[in-house]
Order: structure tokens, then C-alpha cells, then sequence
């Protein structure tokens, strides 16, 4: 697959690599994280300096440009599962607002740009499960974890407090506060079996596994966090 | 306003003369179930007969159904009712179009948009969610859509999505679009927003569209019916052999094999052998750019595009490097069907290659301009109508007799008679914009013939194909399964758009397997003929007309798109090919909450059919329906010779010709399968009662139009 324009599109910088953050957490530390009912914990590195630490994501959901058709299936699969509903402003995968006129949004070259007023070339916004979430480490209750059995970042509806956070700090524009019920949405994996990639129906939309994953959106450095801000709206 | 699964709940209504914006209560309307019944029960409701489609009064109607919004397969069109200007009686009719708007009018929490009166100045209409008004629209005015569109999304946001009109629609002629999107039209009521001085509507929502049903249900549901459907047009045989597969069909719309690509991605993308169980490939088994623009355009295609949840897509996207080397325009291009053959049909000379092109390259050249064009100024093309009509004006001398001779001369039909598509640029300049004389070919065949007088032979020539005086073309008629789709064709007041028969015939399996399903859905084998190989008229045939006519209303109603529903049939061997006609009652179950069986909803668009029926008689000013408005052209009945000049007589092998008893018969019997009175086709008073509308049979009687 192709997948360099979604990386590409989205940019693959940030402020600290999950390399450099091996470096300094130091090789038994992410053995004791996995213990932790959480997945996450708050560790004290050898010099002194306290640091929230993640467990990694059993994998995340890439979408291929060019395959997708643009159909939004992904995304009604997507609320209908997890919410009751179709919407396509919650869904924790985002087609509908690049559909026409790509990520970047209306140009005087539109008919050259990304999307179907354009090239037809169709680029998703997804969850990248960070291995440094911004969104979770925004939330001031606590309320965004990693799941113990997928990795996925969670959100708690009952901690959630709806302050939107999280919203501001996804760098991918992924966290999304439902106007509806005021808690916050974002991808969860579908406990492991997630349900747009089964609607796709030109298979566009594929989980794989961490390390696959992470090479394909953040590149072959293989950038991992979301702290940094560019490319977020691109 | 109560709390609705599946309904928003709520009608936005929106008076342009008073600037007056208000909500109505969807669920008053639910028996004629949405989009098209509502719309149709509104019209009857509040526009009187004689009114004109351009005045004022007039009231055009964006609908959405109740599935829409929910992610069930092919549930993503929009209804659009409104008096129909290209009808004689300015009949109501209604027009579809695909893509996203409806599903973006659920979202914003609206399940239809009523919009009457008329604006002093231009406008346009912005909904985000409950926050509606009218913005400035004289700077769009004017404009082709693709500009326009890129102008109201710069302001409203890029995934706004629009419902549009170009000039042509501005300027009121007949045959225009509303467009919505990259390539999906409404052919019939441009005019309409025109002359309301509505440029566009605009909508986004952030809201969304409530399930009855436990989720997992609903997605259970949605498993089983994507292991039922087929390829464009529920076509369930490949054309070409697979190691699957136990049958082809050589007309199929399941394009995909191993080998066929849609070449111009990167890297491209093979549609492959496409197993029926594979959910990751149904959108791959339709190569549309294949299909419309031939073997050439394999290596132009970049993808295929269409509407809102449906996993067959049947627009095809593709990238013509020479409309821009040539012409200047976006190379891009997107359509389907009709929405490339239409256009090109104005080339009705032909556009044989140059020197140095491939097999087929000048026409898809000429298919994309032509669809580019007509999208852009938003011409429509009646159904492929206007190329025929422009033959036989110009073949005929017509045009060179009613055209002031300077304006004759300044048109390129030298570029017409060589198949330069360059014509097309020409031609649909001066038709959109109202240019001399030569634009009223958008008047549409009934008005044509009035103002050019182009007497019986026009009707009468087969190869114009002209199915209706009251002048609209054959749309699956007498060519797809008999007297079924000539009666079909015989009930509408445009171009029939009725694809519940001609899937139906068109599945791909077998005739004994035809049917077979033929004897379970209308209760006899004998309502299926064979090709070219007709029977005369019997009951199992009206049968199929009234649940043709019944499921495309409910189709239009729910809305589903009627190019793909009903699911008569399945790839599957293992269900012996059968599909599942009670998909629809199902999904509304689920969805709404509203337990509904097939029967009952088949009943609610027998109710919706039988107001659209009255609706007919009230603008016609009579009853007498099955002379009035049912009878057909005189070819449609007129044996065809075969190529030795021999007659072929009708009912005998190797023609598809009608005969007028036999044809008269089946009116009679589709009327009463209606309920209807047998002698005229009106609906009877009892019959009116029955279904709940004695409204409606009340307002007839007073006018003398109910049958004795």
C-alpha cells in the first residue's frame, strides 16, 4: 500500500522521539509499566526528573488514500458502534471534512488539491494511538488511559468532565466532544476488532500492529508522539 | 417535537419572499414514510393546481428519508418535489440526485427543506445545525458551480456540503440541474430554485441520526446485507469468468477482473477477482470508467467516487490530461451513465479518433468535456433527450428554418459534423445562457415541438425515443422486461426512473432462475419474459409493474437509492442466488423502531403512489388518466421489420414491440391492482378512503374528478 501521502500530508515531526524516550527511561522501565492497571504511570527517570510514561498501543488504524472512495461507511460504522447513531462529526475517524476539499481545505486550486472537488485523492484523518498522547496527558481528571488489553487510548465517559482538552491537544484533530452528550470521542480500537476497517469496502482502512503502524503514519524515523503541532491541519 | 429514531424530527421551512425561516413537525407526515411521500403529501397539501413551477408559489422540497444518515447500504440520496416546468400540466414530479447533502441535512437535524416564495436578490441559504439564514448571494450569481461551490465553501468551511444551480438553472430553462458535489445532478428542477433567486443551499451538522435498535443489531443487519449485494445496478453476475463464479453476464455492471486497474492511482489499484464474501472489494467489483468511457479510459481512472454509505461506486473518477492540454479545463472530471452519454449525445455525428489517437479516446474525451460542461453550467439532458431532439432539429432542417439566419451562421456546426468536441463548448454556452433562439432546445420535447411545431413524425420515430407526448424519453421501458417496463414508463410525468424492474431483469442469472424468483415475488414464472421473446400481458406482469412502481417510490421515500434496491437477488450460490425483498421493512424496524413488516411498508407506497397519482389528475384537470396521460408514443406499438424489411409481428421472437389492446390490458389490470377504477386509472373514492386520505378524495370530488 501506499501510504506516504497520509504520512506525508500530516507531517511525521515532534519534539520527542519514542527512541530518544527509550533512551532516557532506560530498558526494564516499560516491563514494569505493563503492570500497571492503567497502562500508564508517572516514573522517575535516573536523574531525578518525573515522567509520564504510556504502555504502547497494540497497534492503530492506517488509511490508504489511494483506495479510499470517499464513502463515509468508515465513519457511520464507526458512531453506530460505538455511539447509536450515525454522525460523521464524532466518528474517531475523519473522512467527511477532507472528502472535498482536502485536509487543507478550499484553494483558488481546488481543482488540482486533494479531494473530490480536486484530484480525488481522498486523505482521512485517523487516531494514531501516540505513544506520548497529547490528548490523555491534557486531561485533567485522568480520564483518557490506555487499555489495559489493547493499548488503545480510552476515554472514561464517567470521569469525563467535557472540558475539551483533549480536543484542543490532538495535534491530528481526532478528539472531538460529542455536542450531543458533552464526553469526549475519540478511537478506542473497538476493544481490538475495530469496525471501520471490516466496512471499508475497498479495504483502504487496515489496523496493523505497532511497529507497522507507527512506520506507515509517522514515517521510518518512526516519530511517534503527538506533541508537536505542525501538520496537524494540513 | 417528540425524541425519533431514524427521523430528526423536524421540517425546515423557509418562505425567500418574507425572509421568514421556521420548524414543522416531521412525524405528522410519518404515514407517507419521507423524502419523496412527505414531499408529495406536502405539495398536495399546500400547492394548488395551475400554479407555475417559476411563480412564487411554487414549493421545492429537499428530502431525506428516515434510513438516511444510518449507514445502511445506499442510503445516501436526496429527493427533490416541485412542480415539474418541463411537463405540459407542470405536473409534480420529482428528481434525485446522490452524494452527501442529505445525509448532511440529517446531521444538521432537518429531514426535509421546504423552500417557497421568492427572494428580492439573489441568495443562498446557510444551515449549521438549528442556526439558519439567508446570506448574500449576488456575488455567486452567475457563476459556474465548481467556482461557486469552492466560493461558499471558502466562507462556510470545506466539508459544507451544497446543493447548487449554474446559469442555467439561474436563467430558468426547463431542462437544468440541481447539483450537488463533484458530479451528482438533479435533472428537471433547476429552474425552479432560479427563480426563486436561490443560488444554493449549504448545510453542515455536527449532530447525528438516532438508532432504535441495539447496535449490534443494526450492524448484524448491515453484514448480512453487504453478503446480498451485487454490483451497480444489483447486477450479482460478473461479467467476465472467476474462479467464484458459476454464471457471467455479458451486459453486467461487475466490471472488476484480474488485470483491470484503476490505472491512473498511485500505484494502481487492480479491482481483481472481488469474491462475493469479500467485504473489502465490493467497492471494487464496479469499473465505471471502464463501463462509461470504454477499455481507453482504464489508464485515466483514479479511482471510482458516489454517495454517502453505499459501498458500490458507481461514479467513475477520472483524470483527462487532454481537456486540459486542449480546452484549458480541469481534467478532472467525475460522472456516470447518463451524466457522460447525455452530453455527448449533443455530437450525434459522431467523434471518430484522430490520427494517432487510441481505439475510443476521442469520445471519452468527448463524454468528459460534455459532462464537465453540463455539470458546471448546469444544464440537464432529459434523459439523453436533448442530443436526439438537436438531431432532429438540425438533421431535419428544423433549426435552419426557426433560427434568425445570422444567428445560424454563427454557430460551429462544422465542428459538429466533424466530431470536434470543441462544439460542446460552444453549444452549452449559448443554451445556458439563453443565447438566440437555440437555447429553447432546453425547453424539453412537449415545449420544442409547440414553439418549432415538429409534428407527429417527431413523436412517431423510433429512434428518437420518445416514450410520452407529454415529452419525456424512454428510461427502461419496453426493451427491459416487456409490458413491465412500458406500463412502468406510462405512470410518470418525466423520464420513468424506475430501476426495480430493470434490475430485476438484469441480475444476471439465468432466465429459469429469473423465474423462478419471478413465481415467489409476483406469484407466477410467466410475469418474466425473455429477451426479445415476449408473451402478451398477464396478471404476474401487473403485479411486477405495481411492486416496481411501489418500491422505487418507497425507495425515494426512505431514501435509498433505487439504482441498487430492492435486493431481488444475491451473488450467492449458497442462498441459490435469492436476495432478501424484505431488506427495506428490516432496516426501517431497526432504525426507527417503528416495527414495520414488508407488507406494511409495500401499503404505505401504495398510499404515496396513489396521492402522487392524484396529484397527476388535479394538475391535469381529469380522470381520465388511461387516455390523458397513460398512452405512449405510436412506435412504442408499431411492429419493427426485421433487416430484410419483413414485418416482425409482436409477441413472436426478435421484437420488443407492444401492441395497443395488449397494452390497454395492462393498464386495466395495473389499475386495479392499484384499487384504482379500471375504465379511467383514477383512484377511487373507497380506494382513497382505505388508504387514509379521504382528504384528498374529498378535494377530488368537489373538483368532479374521482371516476364514476
Amino acid at each position: 500500500m501506499d501510504s506516504k501521502q497520509n504520512a506525508a500530508d500530516s507531517g511525521s515531526k515532534r519534539s520527542t522521539s519514542r527512541r530518544d524516550f527509550l533512551k532516557l527511561a532506560g530498558a526494564g522501565f516499560l516491563g514494569a509499566l505493563a503492570t500497571t492497571t492503567l497502562g500508564m504511570g508517572v516514573m522517575e527517570t535516573a536523574d531525578g526528573r518525573k515522567v509520564e510514561v504510556w504502555a504502547l498501543s497494540s497497534g492503530a488504524i492506517v488509511h490508504d488514500p489511494n483506495r479510499c472512495v470517499g464513502c463515509r461507511r468508515c465513519e457511520a460504522a464507526c458512531t453506530v458502534r460505538n455511539d447509536g447513531k450515525g454522525s460523521a462529526f464524532i466518528s474517531r475517524i475523519k473522512v467527511s471534512r477532507n472528502l472535498q476539499y482536502g485536509k487543507l481545505g478550499v484553494s483558488a486550486a481546488y481543482a488540482k488539491a486533494n479531494g473530490q472537488m480536486g484530484n480525488f485523492l481522498v486523505v482521512a484523518d485517523t487516531c494514531r494511538q501516540c505513544s506520548h498522547p497529547a490528548c490523555g496527558m491534557a486531561c485533567p481528571v485522568g480520564a483518557i488511559t490506555a487499555d489495559p488489553t489493547t493499548g488503545a487510548r480510552v476515554v472514561d465517559v464517567d470521569r469525563c468532565v467535557s472540558c475539551g482538552a483533549c480536543q484542543d491537544a490532538c495535534p491530528w484533530g481526532i478528539a472531538t466532544l460529542d455536542p450531543e452528550t458533552k464526553v469526549s470521542t475519540k478511537c478506542m480500537l473497538c476493544d481490538g476488532d475495530p469496525n471501520c476497517t471490516k466496512n471499508c469496502p475497498t479495504g483502504a482502512i487496515k489496523f496493523y500492529p505497532w511497529e507497522e503502524a507507527e512506520a506507515l503514519l509517522f514515517g521510518t524515523d518512526a516519530t511517534s508522539g503527538a506533541t508537536a503541532v505542525s501538520g496537524a491541519s494540513a | 417535537m417528540t425524541n425519533t429514531f431514524g427521523y430528526t424530527g423536524k421540517i425546515l421551512r423557509v418562505d425567500l419572499t418574507t425572509g421568514k425561516i421556521w420548524t414543522d413537525d416531521t412525524m405528522k407526515y410519518k404515514d407517507f414514510i419521507g423524502g419523496e411521500g412527505m414531499s408529495m403529501k406536502i405539495m398536495w397539501d399546500e400547492v394548488p393546481a395551475g400554479t407555475h413551477p417559476f411563480s412564487p408559489e411554487n414549493k421545492i422540497i429537499f428530502g431525506s428519508g428516515p434510513l438516511c444518515g444510518t449507514g445502511v447500504p445506499c442510503s445516501g440520496r436526496t429527493n427533490i418535489t416541485s412542480l415539474l416546468p418541463s411537463n405540459p400540466d407542470h405536473s409534480v414530479s420529482s428528481s434525485h440526485m446522490g452524494g452527501y447533502f442529505s445525509v448532511e441535512m440529517k446531521y444538521a437535524g432537518w429531514d426535509l427543506i421546504v423552500v417557497e416564495g421568492k427572494s428580492a436578490k439573489p441568495v443562498w441559504l446557510r444551515i449549521e445545525d438549528d442556526k439558519v439564514w439567508l446570506e448574500d448571494g449576488r456575488w455567486v450569481w452567475g457563476k459556474g458551480m465548481f467556482d461557486a461551490m469552492a466560493m461558499i465553501s471558502s466562507q462556510m468551511g470545506k466539508e459544507a456540503q451544497i446543493a447548487m444551480i449554474g446559469p442555467a438553472g439561474e436563467n430558468q430553462l426547463n431542462l437544468s440541474v440541481i447539483r450537488t458535489g463533484a458530479s451528482h445532478s438533479a435533472g428537471g428542477h433547476g429552474g425552479v430554485m432560479g427563480s426563486k433567486n436561490l443560488k444554493a443551499i449549504a448545510i453542515k451538522g455536527t449532530g447525528s441520526v438516532k438508532v432504535a435498535a441495539r447496535p449490534e443489531e443494526l450492524m448484524a443487519l448491515d453484514k448480512y446485507m453487504m453478503t446480498i449485494i451485487g454490483a451497480n445496478n444489483q447486477h450479482v453476475v460478473p461479467r467476465f469468468p472467476h474462479p467464484w463464479a458459476e454464471y457471467t453476464a455479458s451486459g453486467s455492471r461487475w466490471t472488476a477482473k484480474k488485470g483491470l486497474y484503476w490505472g491512473a492511482a498511485n500505484p494502481p489499484v487492480e479491482t481483481g477477482e472481488c469474491y462475493p464474501e469479500d467485504m473489502q472489494s465490493v467497492g471494487l467489483r464496479t469499473h465505471k470508467g471502464f463501463q462509461d468511457l470504454g477499455a481507453v479510459a482504464e489508464k485515466y481512472t483514479v479511482s471510482m467516487g458516489g454517495c454517502a454509505h453505499c459501498p458500490i461506486r458507481c461514479h467513475s473518477q477520472v483524470r483527462i490530461p487532454q481537456l486540459e492540454e486542449r480546452y484549458g479545463i480541469d481534467p478532472n472530471v467525475s460522472n456516470t451513465c447518463v451524466g457522460y452519454s447525455g452530453p455527448n449525445g449533443i455530437m450525434f455525428k459522431g467523434t471518430p479518433d484522430l490520427p494517432g489517437q487510441e481505439k475510443g479516446e476521442q469520445s471519452m474525451i468527448s463524454k468528459t468535456l460534455g459532462s464537465h460542461l453540463a455539470d458546471d453550467y448546469g444544464v440537464w439532458c432529459n434523459y439523453g433527450q436533448m442530443g436526439r431532439d438537436l438531431n432532429w432539429t438540425y438533421t431535419h432542417g428544423i433549426l435552419k428554418k426557426v433560427l434568425p439566419a445570422d444567428e445560424y451562421a454563427s454557430i460551429s456546426w462544422d465542428l459538429l459534423e466533424k466530431g470536434d468536441p470543441a462544439f460542446l463548448i460552444d453549444f452549452y454556452d449559448r443554451v445556458a445562457n439563453k443565447k438566440g433562439e437555440l437555447w429553447h432546445i432546453a425547453d424539453g420535447s412537449y415545449w420544442i415541438d409547440k414553439r418549432w411545431n415538429l409534428g407527429e413524425e417527431y413523436w412517431a420515430y423510433d429512434k428518437n425515443k420518445l416514450w410520452s407526448k407529454l415529452g419525456y424519453p424512454v428510461h427502461h421501458a419496453n426493451e427491459s422486461q416487456s409490458q413491465v417496463g412500458a406500463l412502468v414508463s406510462c405512470f410518470s410525468n418525466r423520464d420513468a426512473q424506475n430501476h426495480s424492474h430493470s434490475n430485476f431483469g438484469a441480475a444476471g442469472v439465468p432466465l429459469e432462475l429469473l423465474k423462478q424468483v419471478a413465481a415467489e415475488e409476483f406469484g407466477t414464472p410467466d410475469a418474466i419474459d425473455g429477451p426479445m421473446d415476449y408473451t402478451p400481458m398477464n396478471q404476474g406482469k401487473a403485479n411486477f409493474v405495481k411492486w416496481a412502481l411501489t418500491r422505487t417510490m418507497l425507495h425515494n421515500s426512505l431514501t435509498l437509492c433505487n439504482w441498487m434496491w430492492p435486493m431481488a437477488f444475491s451473488p450467492l450460490k449458497s442462498r441459490n442466488y435469492r436476495g432478501d425483498t424484505a431488506l427495506e421493512a428490516k432496516f426501517y424496524s431497526l432504525v426507527t423502531g417503528i416495527p414495520m413488516t414488508k407488507e406494511d411498508l409495500d401499503r404505505a407506497a401504495t398510499r404515496t403512489f396513489t396521492l402522487f397519482r392524484a396529484l397527476t389528475i388535479r394538475s391535469m384537470g381529469t380522470a381520465d388518466m388511461r387516455n390523458k396521460h397513460d398512452q405512449t408514443t405510436s412506435w412504442v406499438i408499431t411492429a419493427t421489420k426485421d433487416k430484410n424489411g419483413k414485418e416482425i409481428p409482436q409477441f413472436t421472437k426478435g421484437t420488443d414491440r407492444m401492441t395497443q389492446e395488449d397494452m390497454e390490458k395492462g393498464r386495466g389490470l395495473v389499475y386495479k391492482a392499484f384499487g384504482w377504477d379500471e375504465k379511467t386509472g383514477a383512484p377511487t373514492k373507497a380506494t382513497l378512503e382505505a388508504l387514509g386520505m379521504p382528504e384528498v378524495a374529498a378535494e377530488l370530488a368537489a373538483k368532479g374528478l374521482l371516476p364514476a
